[in-house]
């Protein structure tokens, strides 16, 4: 074997190699083209080197003839897949010349079959043999060159325009190693290539060596593609990496949200499935392998929580506010839990809430404390208005006393008329009448008794102040009259609502008016003045109450004692009346202070927060 | 105002259904009632002239029970009042009972009770005003006598004899005798025994 059938067949070899390699690499990855692309230019690339090996061992003319004839079915298919190439790789290349290319390539390989013996020969006259490079016997065609294969050459030329327009674009684009090492092989083939017309004509004598022109092409080509699948490579090494990261950093995460006692959430609103730890299963009482959606969260929530928790959801995909809520969840054994939750939600390109994630965490024991210390407070609450009620009984026996009178003469006085005869059955019926609403007024007077003894559940109602201040007055009138104390009201006409419970408010502000009407006892009864104010507070737009004395004023070293348990100034008094006051102000998330006013006495004030979203009280 | 014949139950209470209530049984039970909302409008109306008594309600604002009590004892006013109290006070009941009133009743009152009291009351306005009637009677007697009358008058209250009253005077005991007849016709008394009765209702001693 001579150099030549080596050197000619590794070249096939080579190309068929790198063909198999990326037909195997497009056949897992056939999203990628070019791999297919490259392939079969590999192939072509083979089968020409191929063709030129037997064209110079041809023995006959006739022989020559066919297999010119055949090259230019490879030759054709390598024409194609190089423009494919650089379109679809590069992206660059200007359509019209591509398809000018493809084109006029098909008009060749058409012409070259209807043509004898081919396009480029109009005749082969002989064949010249001769010996080149190392001895080895070679033949090259002698005989008239074809004017149709003028036309192989303008397709040679445009390929060369094409590729050096492609090779200066992706310059350009900044991707310099891509223009050096596929635009200038291509280019240094293209021109290479030119050495066939030359041949064919005559010019010059050497054989066809149209496989190197483009394995040098297939081999940029195939580094180009081998540098982007170790670029691939490399992020896929990357990649595993980071999530290898990631992994740990979940793992760190679940660690720490377990040891914080936090169930961690991921909610798949479009699919409605929600993915939950192991803690969080635990925490809603969900079983390990068990498919949770929206609904079966749902069923798990007190039925007293359901609607603000779902509220609270439905408000958090509307608005893309922070989920938060505490509810309580029954598990399947019946226990009830209380459980703090909190999300965020995650909106898709559309603007539409796609995720939502989050944490809940078991509050139980913090709601138990806080239950046991509102029950403690209600208690303290309830025995401070058994105690007050104590000291009010005067003047609670005064005033059922004064409907029990009205009633009570009003029927003798009945009797007698009756008696006497000739009753005047008119006057009659204005007795009764007045009976009857003499009852009903001793009635409401049990009613509120009833109220403020009862020792009960405390209920959170959105009520008016203003009512409060007129309930307490209908309580304390006896007592304020008995002590000459005149009671000027001032409340404001319109002001929003708060949230409360109305007793324990009533109880407060009772406790301040007493506390006034004996800070007032050693005054004349002209200045026996109580004032009584609502309004809104400046600033944070609470409604604040305020009960304005003319006693004496509070030494400023007291201001805050007076709010102590256990202390007091009055003979009687446990002192626990302002430090209930002010716990249950707290309660209700206001304020309870003191100040003294400028001219004589001091000023008791209370603010509570208004109720969200709340209209105005008309 | 004309004045009536039969006795007026003045009934003074802020809380408009006990005072007509109050005022509908003093009515069925036959007194002539006038009601009043407040102390203030009782004083502007009341009539001293009129007998009768006061139902008043100690607990009133501005001017309360005890007040008016006090302001009618410094106008000299001698109705007799009963007091109706919501709860029993003790306190004030004390205090309204030193200071001269008839009763003290406790709200809500049994009509006997009430109509007992107010028939008391009315009953000890009715002997007030008939001894306030006599002492001026008595008084105006006493002013018609000369002041050396006066003088044997008061002896003779003493109980001294003519003879006594004649030396201690230093005068003679015709002279006396002349004086004392004088006395007994304008006092209008008959006996001794009965000048001494009236004289010691005036408060006047014996020498």
């Amino acid at each position: 074997m001579s150099w030549i059938t080596i050197v000619w067949s590794m070249n096939a070899a080579a190309c068929l190699t790198l063909a198999a390699i990326y037909l195997v690499v497009w056949c897992k990855q056939r999203q990628v083209l070019a791999h297919l692309i490259f392939s079969i230019t590999a192939v072509a690339a083979a089968a020409i080197a191929g063709f030129e090996l037997a064209m110079m061992h041809a023995g006959t003319v006739g022989q020559y003839e066919a297999l010119i004839r055949w090259i230019h079915v490879p030759v054709w298919v390598l024409t194609v897949a190089f423009v494919a190439f650089v379109r679809l790789y590069l992206h660059a290349g200007r359509p019209w010349l591509a398809w000018s290319i493809c084109g006029l390539r098909t008009l060749v390989l058409i012409l070259n079959f209807i043509l004898t013996p081919n396009l480029n020969f109009q005749r082969i006259t002989s064949l010249r043999h001769f010996s080149w490079w190392g001895g080895e016997m070679i033949s090259v065609p002698f005989g008239v060159a074809s004017r149709w294969g003028l036309l192989s050459s303008v397709s040679l030329l445009l390929r060369l325009i094409f590729f050096v327009d492609a090779t200066i674009v992706v310059w350009r684009r900044g991707d310099r190693r891509r223009a050096l090492v596929l635009g200038g092989s291509m280019i240094f083939g293209a021109i290479l290539a030119w050495h066939v017309p030359l041949v064919i004509w005559g010019i010059i004598d050497v054989p066809f060596f149209l496989c190197f022109a483009y394995s040098g092409i297939v081999a940029a080509m195939g580094y180009e593609l081998s540098y982007d699948l170790l670029h691939a490579a490399q992020l896929a090494r990357q990649l595993q990496a980071s999530e290898t990261d990631l992994r740990e950093t979940q793992e760190r995460m679940e660690l720490a949200a377990n040891a914080a006692e936090l169930g961690m959430w991921m909610w798949d609103i479009v699919r409605d499935e929600i993915w939950i730890t192991d803690k969080g299963r635990a925490l809603f009482g969900f079983a390990p392998l068990e498919k949770v959606d929206f609904n079966r969260f749902r069923n798990t929530l007190h039925p007293q929580d359901l609607e603000s928790v779902v509220q609270a959801v439905a408000n958090s995909l509307r608005t893309g506010e922070e989920y938060e809520s505490e509810y309580r969840a029954v598990l399947p054994d019946g226990q009830v839990r209380w459980i703090a939750g909190r999300g965020q939600v995650e909106f898709n390109g559309d603007g539409q809430p796609a995720r939502m994630r989050g944490v809940a965490v078991d509050i139980t024991k913090r709601k138990q404390a806080e239950e046991q210390a509102a029950r403690h407070r209600n208690e303290m609450a309830h025995l401070a208005r058994v105690f007050t009620l104590g000291e009010l009984s005067g003047s609670l026996a005064h005033e059922l006393s004064l409907p029990l009178t009205a009633i009570l003469s009003n029927a003798q006085a009945a009797q007698r008329v009756l008696a006497h005869g000739g009753a005047d059955l008119a006057e009659v019926q204005e007795i009764l009448n007045e009976i009857v609403s003499e009852d009903k007024r001793a009635g409401e007077v049990i009613r509120r008794l009833r109220l403020w003894l009862k020792k009960g559940e405390v209920r959170q109602h959105s009520l008016r102040i203003n009512e409060v201040v007129e309930d307490v007055l209908k309580l304390i009138h006896s007592d304020l009259v008995n002590q000459h104390v005149t009671v000027d009201i001032e409340l404001a006409r319109t002001l929003p609502t708060v949230t409360g419970d109305p007793i324990q408010l009533q109880q407060v502000l009772l406790n301040l008016v007493v506390n006034a009407c004996d800070a007032m006892a050693d005054c004349n009864t002209q200045e026996r003045r109580l004032l009584i104010r609502t309004g809104i507070e400046n600033g944070n737009g609470a409604v604040i109450v305020s009960v304005i004395d003319g006693g004496g004023s509070i030494p400023e070293e007291k201001m805050e004692q007076i709010f102590e348990s256990f202390f007091t100034t009055k003979e009687q008094g446990m002192g626990l009346g302002l430090s209930v006051c002010r716990t249950i102000i707290a309660a209700h998330r206001g304020k309870l202070w003191a100040t003294n006013n400028a001219d004589r006495g001091a000023t008791f004030h209370f603010s509570l927060p208004i109720r969200k979203s709340d209209g105005r009280q008309s | 105002m004309t004045a009536r014949p039969g006795p007026t139950v003045f009934v003074v209470d802020d809380y408009a259904p006990v005072r007509s209530a109050i005022s509908r049984l003093l009515r069925a039970a036959g007194f002539a009632v006038a009601p009043f909302a407040s102390a203030e409008e009782f004083l502007a109306q009341y009539d001293p002239q009129k007998v009768g008594c006061l139902v008043l309600d100690l607990a009133m604002p501005s001017l309360n029970g005890l007040e008016l009590q006090h302001v009618l004892a410094k106008a000299g006013s001698l109705l007799p009042i009963i007091f109706l109290t919501g709860h029993g006070d003790i306190p004030k009941g004390v205090q309204a009972m030193k200071r001269g009133a008839s009763d003290f009743l406790t709200k809500p009152v049994n009509d006997e009770d009430l109509l007992a009291a107010v028939r008391v009351a009315i009953e000890k306005d009715r002997a007030l005003r008939r001894e306030q009637a006599e002492l001026s009677e008595i008084r105006a007697r006493l002013a018609t006598l000369t002041p050396r009358e006066r003088e044997v008058l008061e002896y003779v209250v003493a109980g001294k004899l003519n003879k006594q009253i004649a030396g201690d005077l230093g005068t003679v005991e015709q002279t006396v005798k002349v004086h004392r007849a004088h006395v007994m016709e304008k006092m209008r008394v008959r006996s001794v025994a009965e000048l001494v009765r009236l004289t010691q209702r005036c408060g006047i001693s014996a020498r």
